[in-house]
């Protein structure tokens, strides 16, 4: 009976805003509201390209309806995966971090034009690599990248792509730069104080991504990059597979760090409440910070040339990371209560009631951390060394970071967009109920997809082909049939496409639409317990620095060692595939021939010349 | 508490079906230009090493693996040894963990238990290049009864004179540890002739057979040679005088 109360208070403060309005980002910060509407728009466009490009490899591999010949699969399949891992999350990201940065420092950035200049290195770097993927639909031009968002040697992809992505990764090494420096500037005006919480996150992520990323810069700049361009003849497959996952693995934390910065500074926010704790939101972005290099090897449990003893080392640092993930879970649930519990609600389970669930954005998020709770008890499966010889590389492994990447992260995103776009705008959200019929929609889509992948995943049935459908065997399905999971993928697949659909005429329909009066103020959620209870060593970003720095050397060293040994720094004689290369060579062949003819007749007048004055 | 719990758990649970070892850096780095000059993958193929201990070489190759199917007896211990010729590629046999990635310049070891016949799709799961969906063999595990390693080889004459022997060397090899007692049988026109062998393990059987040609009479003559389940055959050709050597290989060509 109580309930119905309280229920009755939960919406008459849901049906208008929960949240103060006033003062908006675009008020108070509007050349940088600028350019995080920018990074967020590119962001959606990688979205809609990505989803597109989802539903048509999901109906494709599901055989329901093929457009397109099997060959060309593996085109879509790097296409979503780089558009959506690469640029999706990471130029929300930027957008992000910029909009916590400049909030919680309550500054502006530093030079306005720097800031423009790591957007457009990283728009760049990912329309290079963007153009080099999308030209393997057509045989007109010679290039191609259908290497996947692995790209492991010898497969090659045109150099094009892996410029572009250096590039991109450039942008948010500038990126990071901006925001430190922003951090150096307020420092000195603020000598002693704490790092406000958001930029304290952001500082341990982007440390964390400047160690991650010298793995794949390596490969790529002292390997791929010169072997695709006919520099050097062979690379040593497992040595740029190694570096790939150096930094393969941090990458992930990378796209859940913003999603976990809504989960501590957003989520406690909407739900009229204080986040729980700032001292263990400190504590979580350090151990991110600290372990998410150091196991990278466990995504290489199944490579020949790796000892086991390496393999374990990774396998144990695995399971010590869930115990941020876990400490997450726990915050976030505890701030949530707080909230609901402010906001009237009472008993045990019956507070959940209270919290704001017409709302999108808090919505969108709880149901993004529901879902990541799946996530992160499939992936402790994977992370155990020997079921991962089971499910290595089958479909369980999509199934499991659709959840996480593909829901704990794009859902979260989603939802976030909901409070961003107005902060960034000016203008109210349009359309609340398509907005959560939105984020449920995902929710359901994502539960039939994910669920039907871990289970073909099982079966055996391989992740990453355009046919599933063997001639020599079937597979065993203990419950059901492979018709029924492959009825449920693809109806997943449908639901989260019309999700999207739905998300981007939100958007739009916002951003189309005029400006108001009615958006929340910009800020974010404060703290039960505040700084002040945090030890001070925390804010230490150099001495985590240098741990972080010392945890890599510890646990990659040795491996890197005894790979070169092994294979040499650039492989016994490997052949690239496919063998396009060419036109790169000959295009140096043909400037090299013409310098040494330009030399020559050069050489020639000359003589002729000095034969002339000698005579 | 749980959480620990559940660490424990998945760390060892595992190892269930098929008892695996895991794929580490044992084996030595091999080119994969120079696969045709190993002792191992020049020919792809399975040995037996011990009672019950077999071992099977296979080489992946864009979208291919040989040998295809590969064939082991039940109650048996296999140990896959696979390199890749090309790109990297995966050794997978649907549904257990029998997993590996094959790696080019690298030779993946994965040892397995067969307890009963059974038959297991084997697919790359690592992307490969466009053909990857279409990257699949078979592994048939078959009663021991049905099970051998053995060759036959039969090397024999073309063309006979009309009155002379017809010859047939054949040659048996045993690639089991233990003894094949086997009879060898050739079939040639009408004749039939027998021959019970005994070839030791690990070892290989040589034996010419003759037939006099006379019985056979003139013209073409099918001939098999069967020991167990393999059989080798051909035609041979009785005429009247070889010495006719342009005009009897026109006619030859006729006849084929
Ligand atoms: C409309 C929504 C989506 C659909 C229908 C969809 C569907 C799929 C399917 C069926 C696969 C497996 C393909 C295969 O292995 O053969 C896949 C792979 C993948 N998806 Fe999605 N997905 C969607 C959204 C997302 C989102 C939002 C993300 C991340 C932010 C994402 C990230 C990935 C990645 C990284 C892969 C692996 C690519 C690879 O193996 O190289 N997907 N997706
Ligand atoms: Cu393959
Ligand atoms: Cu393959």
């Amino acid at each position: 009976m109580s309930d119905a109360t309280v229920n009755d208070a939960a919406k008459t403060t849901e049906s208008t805003t929960s949240e103060p309005l006033g003062e908006t980002y675009l008020d108070k910060f509007p050349a940088e509201a600028k350019v995080v509407r920018s990074a967020l728009y590119s962001s959606f466009l990688a979205l809609a390209l990505g989803g597109l490009f989802g539903v048509i490899q999901t109906l494709h591999r599901t055989d329901f309806l093929r457009i397109m010949e099997s060959e060309t699969y593996y085109t879509v399949l790097t296409a979503h995966g780089v558009f959506l891992v690469i640029a999706f999350t990471i130029f929300f990201l930027v957008g992000v971090f910029t909009w916590a940065v400049t909030t919680s420092l309550d500054r502006e950035v530093e030079d306005i034009r720097f800031t423009w200049a790591w957007l457009g290195t990283m728009t760049a770097g990912a329309a290079m690599a963007a153009a080099a993927i999308l030209a393997g639909f057509t045989d007109s031009l010679d290039m191609s990248a259908d290497v996947l968002f692995t790209f492991y040697a010898p497969m090659q992809a045109h150099p094009l792509f892996y410029l572009g992505l250096t590039v991109f990764v450039v942008g948010t090494w500038m990126a990071g730069a901006d925001w430190f420096r922003s951090w150096f500037a307020w420092k000195k005006e603020n000598p002693g104080e704490r790092i406000p919480l958001p930029t304290f996150m952001v500082l341990t992520t982007m440390i964390m991504w400047y160690v991650a990323t010298l793995g794949v810069a390596t490969a790529i700049l002292a390997f791929l990059l010169p072997w695709s361009l006919g520099l050097i003849d062979s690379v040593n497959p497992t040595l740029t597979r190694t570096l790939f996952w150096f930094f393969g693995h941090p990458v992930v934390y990378f796209w859940l760090m913003p999603a976990y910065m809504m989960w501590y500074v957003l989520l406690p926010k909407l739900s009229g409440g204080k986040l729980f704790s700032d001292p263990l939101a400190r504590v979580v972005f350090v151990l991110f910070l600290l372990l998410s290099t150091p196991v990278g090897i466990h995504h290489q449990y199944l490579d020949p040339g790796i000892s086991e003893g390496f393999k374990f080392i990774a396998m144990t640092n695995t399971m010590f990371l869930l115990l941020p993930s876990l400490l997450t879970a726990f915050t976030v649930v505890a701030s949530m209560e707080h909230g609901a519990r402010q906001r009237g609600g009472t008993g045990r389970i019956g507070w959940l009631k209270a919290l704001p669930w017409r709302d999108p954005v808090f919505a969108g998020m709880a149901l993004a951390g529901l879902m990541f709770a799946a996530g992160g008890f499939s992936g402790m499966i994977n992370a155990g060394m020997n079921i991962n010889y089971l499910v290595h590389n089958t479909l369980w492994v999509p199934g499991h970071f659709h959840l996480t990447v593909g829901t704990a992260v794009a859902l979260t995103f989603m939802a976030a967009s909901y409070w961003f776009i107005p902060q960034l705008t000016g203008k109210k959200l349009w359309n609340r109920p398509v907005a959560l019929v939105q984020v449920v929609l995902w929710f359901v889509g994502m539960t039939f997809m994910a669920n039907a992948m871990h289970r073909a995943g099982l079966l055996g049935m391989p992740r990453r082909t355009a046919e599933p459908q063997y001639d020599g065997f079937e597979y065993e399905a203990g419950v059901g049939s492979v018709a029924e999971l492959d009825a449920q993928i693809a109806l997943g697949g449908i639901i989260l496409t019309l999700s999207l659909v739905l998300f981007f005429a939100v958007i739009i329909g916002t951003v189309l639409g005029s400006r108001s009066d009615e958006v929340p103020a910009n800020g974010y959620a404060d703290t039960l317990s505040g700084p002040e209870d945090s030890p001070k060593i925390l804010d230490n970003l150099k001495l985590w620095f240098g741990l972080a720095v010392v945890l890599v050397i510890i646990a990659y060293t040795f491996p890197l060692l005894s790979i070169i040994e092994r294979g040499g720094l650039f492989g016994p004689d490997i052949t690239a595939f496919p063998q396009s290369i060419d036109i790169v060579s000959m295009a140096w062949l043909t400037v090299e021939q013409y310098a040494t003819d330009t030399f020559t007749s050069a050489t020639e007048v000359a003589q002729a010349t000095i034969d002339g004055v000698l005579r | 508490m749980v959480l620990i719990v559940g660490i424990i758990a998945t760390i060892t649970y595992g190892t269930v079906g098929l008892g695996i070892a895991m794929v580490d850096d044992e084996e030595d780095t091999i080119s994969p230009s120079e696969l045709d000059e190993d002792e191992r993958f020049s020919d792809p193929r399975v040995e037996q090493v011990g009672e019950n201990e077999y071992e099977a070489y296979v080489v992946a190759q864009t979208f291919i693996y040989q040998p295809d199917p590969i064939e082991v007896p039940e109650d048996s211990e296999v140990t896959f040894y696979v390199t890749s010729r090309d790109v990297i590629h995966s050794f997978s046999l649907v549904g257990t963990n029998v997993n590996t990635m094959v790696v080019p310049g690298e030779v993946s070891s994965v040892t397995a238990e067969f307890d009963e016949p059974a038959e297991y799709g084997v697919i790359c799961n690592e992307y490969c290049g466009s053909g990857h969906h279409d990257m699949e063999g078979m592994l048939y595990v078959v009663p021991e009864d049905e099970f051998d390693l053995t060759e036959l080889s039969v090397t024999a004459d073309d063309e006979v004179e009309l009155g002379d022997d017809a010859t047939f060397d054949v040659t048996v090899e045993n690639g089991q540890l233990d003894d094949l007692e086997t009879a060898i049988e050739l079939e040639v026109g009408d004749e039939t002739i027998e021959e019970d062998v005994t070839v030791p393990g690990d070892d290989t059987y040589e034996t010419t057979l003759t037939v006099d040609s006379t019985d056979l009479g003139e013209g073409d003559h099918d001939w098999t040679v069967t020991v167990d389940d393999h059989t080798e055959s051909g035609t041979l050709s009785v005429v009247e005088d070889l010495e006719d050597d342009e005009d009897d290989e026109d006619g030859g060509d006729d006849d084929e």
